[in-house]
Parts: C-alpha cells; structure tokens; sequence
C-alpha cells in the first residue's frame, strides 16, 4: 500500500486571483475509489486584480466550480481542516495553491510517476448559465437552474466540444445522474468539454434550431415586442407561471447555443474555444405537430409537462398567436436536411443522432389492417421505424453519425432498460455514452 | 355468452392506466378490428412536471361482441385487473352472470393525437 498526498493542481488566469471554497466531498473518508472518478469539488472565484479592461472571463456564468478527480485508484483519506463547513464551503475565501494538500489516497500497488504528477489532482471545471440570476442555487455541484451548464477537463490542451440539444434520451446519458457529467467524465479521459441546453421550456426540435441559427437580432427584438403585446391582449391577467414561462422562453430563444463559444479556464490560463465541434440531438425530440407564429413565422414546440407549466395568459395567446402544423415524416426529413446542411455551413459541426428506439413488448399486434393508413400516423413504433430509416437516408452523403438506440435497447433489453422508449437505465446510459465519445473521438486529430 | 375487459398490464412497470378516449357506447356491436378505448401508461405518475414517461396504447377488437357496460368513464385512472368493460356474444344475452372469458384483443403502441382526454386538459 503506498500512501499518495492528493495536492489541487495548477489553474491559472492571467489578471486574475482565483479563489476557493473549502473542499466539498463527494465520498466517504475510507472509501475507494477509481481512477478519474471525481470525489470532491470546490466554488471558484476569479478576482479581477487591478482595471478589468474588457468584459470578465464567465461573466454569464456566476457559477463556476473546480472537481476534482484522483489519477489513480485507491483508498481516500481527507484532510479535515480543508473541509471547514458552512459557508466557507461555498464561498471563495481562499487563494488556489497548486501545492494544497486536501487529504492522500492509499494505492495497492506504487504507481508509475515518471513525470511526477501521480499525486496531482485532475480538475474538472464546471459552470452554467442561470435561466434568471434568482436561481441562485448552492446546494451542491451544478444545482440550480440553467439555461446552459458545461464541463471540461484544466489539463490535456484545447478540449473537443461536444454540444447537447436534445431530450431526456440525450440529456440524461450525458449529463448523468447527478446532472454534472461525472459519469460522462470517468469515461473520458481525453480533453473535451461537455454542454448541454436544457429542454425547456423549448424542446429542442428541428425547425425550432433552425429558427434559432438564422433569427437576426431586430427579429428576436419583435419576438419580444409581440410576447408582450400577446399577453396584454389576452383578457387574462398575467400570473406568476405566465412571467416566469415568458422569461425562460425568451431567455432560450436569444441565444444561438449552435454558434456560442466559450470561456475555458484551464491549468495552462484563460482561452476561449470556437463554436462546438459535435452537435448531439435527439430523434425523439421531433414530434408530429408543432406551432407556428401566425404573424412572425418562427417555429416552437413544448414538450406537454412544460407546456402545462404556462399560465393562463401564456396558454391562450399560444392558442391565439400560432397555429399547429402537421409533420409528416418528409417534413421532418426536410427540417432535417436543412437544419444538417445549415450547421455545416455555419460551424461545420459533426451532427450526432441519437434515433428511436422502434420495438415494445407491450403490443401485441397481429395485424395491421384494423390501423389506418399510413401507419406511421397511429402506430408508436412503425413511427420509430420510418423516422430511423428517414435518418438513414438523411446522413448518407452528410456529416453525421447516428447513435444506434434501437439497436442497443434490442441488444440489452428494452422492457428493462428503456421501458416507455426514451428514459434509459444506468446500464442504457452508459452504452449511449460510449457511443457518443466513439463518434467525438473520430474527430480528433491523432486518429 | 358473457365476456369482458379487463385493463391487461401493458406494461410489467405500471401501476395504473387512464382511459383516454372510448371509441363504442354500450349497445354497440364492435366487429374484430373495432377500436375500443385509447389509454395512457405513466410510470412516473407522481409529479406532472418530471417528464413523465408516459407511452400511450390502443386496444382493439379481435372478435365479435356487443358491448353491454362500461365500468370506467373518459379520464378515469384505472388499476391492472380492473374490470373495463362488459360484452357479449349477441346482443340478446344476458349479462347478469360472471364472465366465461376475456374478449380477445389487441394492445399496440400509439402516438399521441389531439382526441385524447390529457390533449384536451392543456
């Protein structure tokens, strides 16, 4: 057994003091853990040391957090005095020390250190965009409400980006199950960084990132000038879920999270990435009708628990202001194939589809002919069927991958694993996030 | 001859199903191929807003009956086993005894659509 000092590791950012909270554990003193498993995480600071000059480093995200993750297997001890509690646990009281020691790791077996670092923590960062700075939310790592929340390894260079824009099939395998990507970063090793936009209260549908990519500025501005104007004409006084409803849409549609790049603050200094090198959707976000703006044109869809979530206003000037549109699957195929070819000649991003999962073993169908035509329009899972195979045909010729869902859940089970089609378990998970680091890993340099 | 439905469990994870929308009224006679009722599974079915993992199924005819009774409305949750509906063989039967059989039926997955009791909630 050879006891390893766990030290915090270099972060650095020019004009800068970082501080920290006290260290907030994720496991247990004695327990064991693995290598890259993160076990701990603190709040960070970044104090602007004389005149900022410029707009600050992560000035939309007000949170920002360090975890941490031992580079081997082994044995935890803490260091209690590291641990002080309260709210020296969240705020940023002390100045980050590459050479603090929070607590050691007894490893079976002396590791190899050639280059010394076998004790240096692997930091993690994390941060997100609130949906309203009211979401101020300290309860624990990526806790509040967010309208955008990342991560990335400090070490290994310019990380791969990876952004998710889809449903819980997609949202849950990457974001995990403590919702802060741990999962998703004990399987990679490798310098990425992980984004994911929530779906809600827009899911994130075709059309809709369509919209998101080609909308100007003076168009969201009369997104905004109408919603007001709408809810003042509806004869229903606004309530509480009508604003916050409101506010949250707006706050989603401003943004392009397409074309967005990011601040990065690494052990090397503060860089800012381009435009994400992967997008990740999700097949089962489309659905056979969305909304229309009558007057504006510009596409939307709810999913049917968030739309419940608007007020009476909100409900009725989307009664009054859209209208539905029908899709059948050549509609989706062609909200496909622009919104395919509209990212590849904005940020020419590899687009990753996670498609559907198409078989159940709660039907028992043993003829079709009671079933209108076309079945698609009735049947759950020959809409599955045809929406894959239109997928197929869609990424031949095009910069996609598609994550083989329907394969998996065939493979492990879907009445355990997938049991209603989209909510997946930790097992499901797991396989569909190794398939999404399979396809980002194709994009980096050294294959 | 007297037969009836009971709500199947569809689905081996749920404990209940609602009745979202009924396609015949007692006196009907539904030929195989008829549409029964569509019902709903929710297998959250605690909170509305967690994304509720709610697949949706058709039940439909794969014999001749006269529907005699419903036992459950439009909207109403209902428990596996529970009994749904009450048929005969011809319309003439009397239905004042148990059951000889379940009607022969069957379950496929559907895709939402604007005719359902939760679709007209919002």
């Amino acid at each position: 057994m050879t006891s390893i000092p766990l030290r915090l590791g270099p972060l650095k950012a020019e004009g800068y003091t970082i501080r920290r909270s006290g260290v907030r554990w994720l496991a247990e003193p004695g327990q064991m853990c693995a290598a890259n498993q993160v076990v701990a995480y603190f709040n960070l600071e970044l104090g602007a040391e004389g005149a900022a000059s410029g707009p600050a480093p992560f000035a939309e995200e007000r949170e920002l957090f360090v975890a941490c993750a031992p580079r081997v297997a082994g044995r935890l001890t803490f260091d209690a005095a590291e641990a002080p509690g309260g709210y020296l646990s969240i705020f940023g009281f002390n100045r980050w020390n590459a050479d603090t020691v929070i607590g050691s790791i007894d490893a079976e077996s002396p590791p190899d250190d050639a280059d010394g670092i076998v004790g240096e923590l692997r930091l993690l960062l994390l941060t997100g965009r609130r949906m309203t700075q009211l979401a101020d939310v300290r309860s624990g790592l990526l806790s509040g409400w967010y309208g955008r929340k990342r991560a990335w390894w400090s070490d290994g260079g310019t990380p791969l980006t990876l952004l998710s824009l889809g449903i819980c099939d997609v949202i849950g395998a990457v974001a995990g199950e403590d919702a802060a990507f741990l999962e998703m970063f004990r399987s990679e090793p490798a310098a990425s960084q992980i984004v994911v936009v929530p779906d809600h209260p827009v899911a994130p549908v075709a059309p809709v990132l369509l919209d998101q990519l080609e909308r100007s500025p003076a168009q969201y501005r009369a997104m905004c000038a109408d919603v007001q104007l709408g809810l003042s004409r509806t004869g229903t006084t606004p309530t509480a879920e009508d604003w916050m409803f409101a506010g949250s849409m707006l706050a989603m549609l401003e943004r392009n999270p397409i074309r967005e790049t990011y601040d990065l603050l690494s052990g090397s200094g503060l860089t800012r990435s381009g435009p994400a090198d992967a997008v990740l959707l999700s097949l089962s976000a489309e659905p056979p009708a969305i909304l229309q703006h009558k007057k504006l044109g510009y596409r939307l869809h709810f999913l049917p628990h968030f739309h419940n979530a608007a007020g009476p206003a909100v409900r009725k000037w989307l009664a009054d202001a859209f209208e539905p549109i029908a899709r059948t699957i050549d509609d989706i195929k062609t909200d496909y194939e622009r919104l395919l070819d509209t990212i590849e000649a904005t940020t020419g991003a590899l687009v990753i589809v996670l498609n559907r999962m198409s078989t159940s073993g709660d039907e028992n169908v043993s003829s079709y002919q009671p079933f209108d035509a076309p079945l698609s329009a009735t049947l759950a899972n020959i809409a599955s069927k045809e929406l894959n195979v239109m997928l197929d045909d869609v990424a031949d010729g095009r910069n996609v991958a598609i994550v083989d869902l329907d394969a998996m859940a065939a493979d492990i089970g879907g009445a355990e694993h997938v049991p209603d089609g989209v909510h997946q378990s930790g097992a499901m998970q797991e396989l569909v996030r190794a398939e999404i680091l399979h396809a980002l890993d194709g994009l980096r340099p050294e294959r | 001859m007297v037969l009836e439905f009971r709500l199947p469990r569809v689905n081996p994870h749920m404990s209940k199903a609602l009745i979202e929308c009924m396609y015949a009224e007692p006196g009907t006679t539904l030929k195989a191929g008829a549409k029964l009722l569509d019902l709903s599974v929710d297998l959250g079915d605690t909170f509305l807003q967690d994304c509720p993992p709610i697949s949706f199924y058709r039940i439909v005819m794969r014999e001749n009956a006269v529907l005699r009774e419903l036992r459950v409305g439009v909207g109403q949750p209902c428990a596996p086993g529970e009994l749904i509906a009450v048929f005969s063989g011809s319309a003439s039967d009397v239905v004042d005894e148990p059951a000889q059989r379940s009607i022969r039926f069957v379950t496929a997955g559907i895709v939402r659509h604007g005719g359902m009791w939760t679709e007209n909630l919002r």
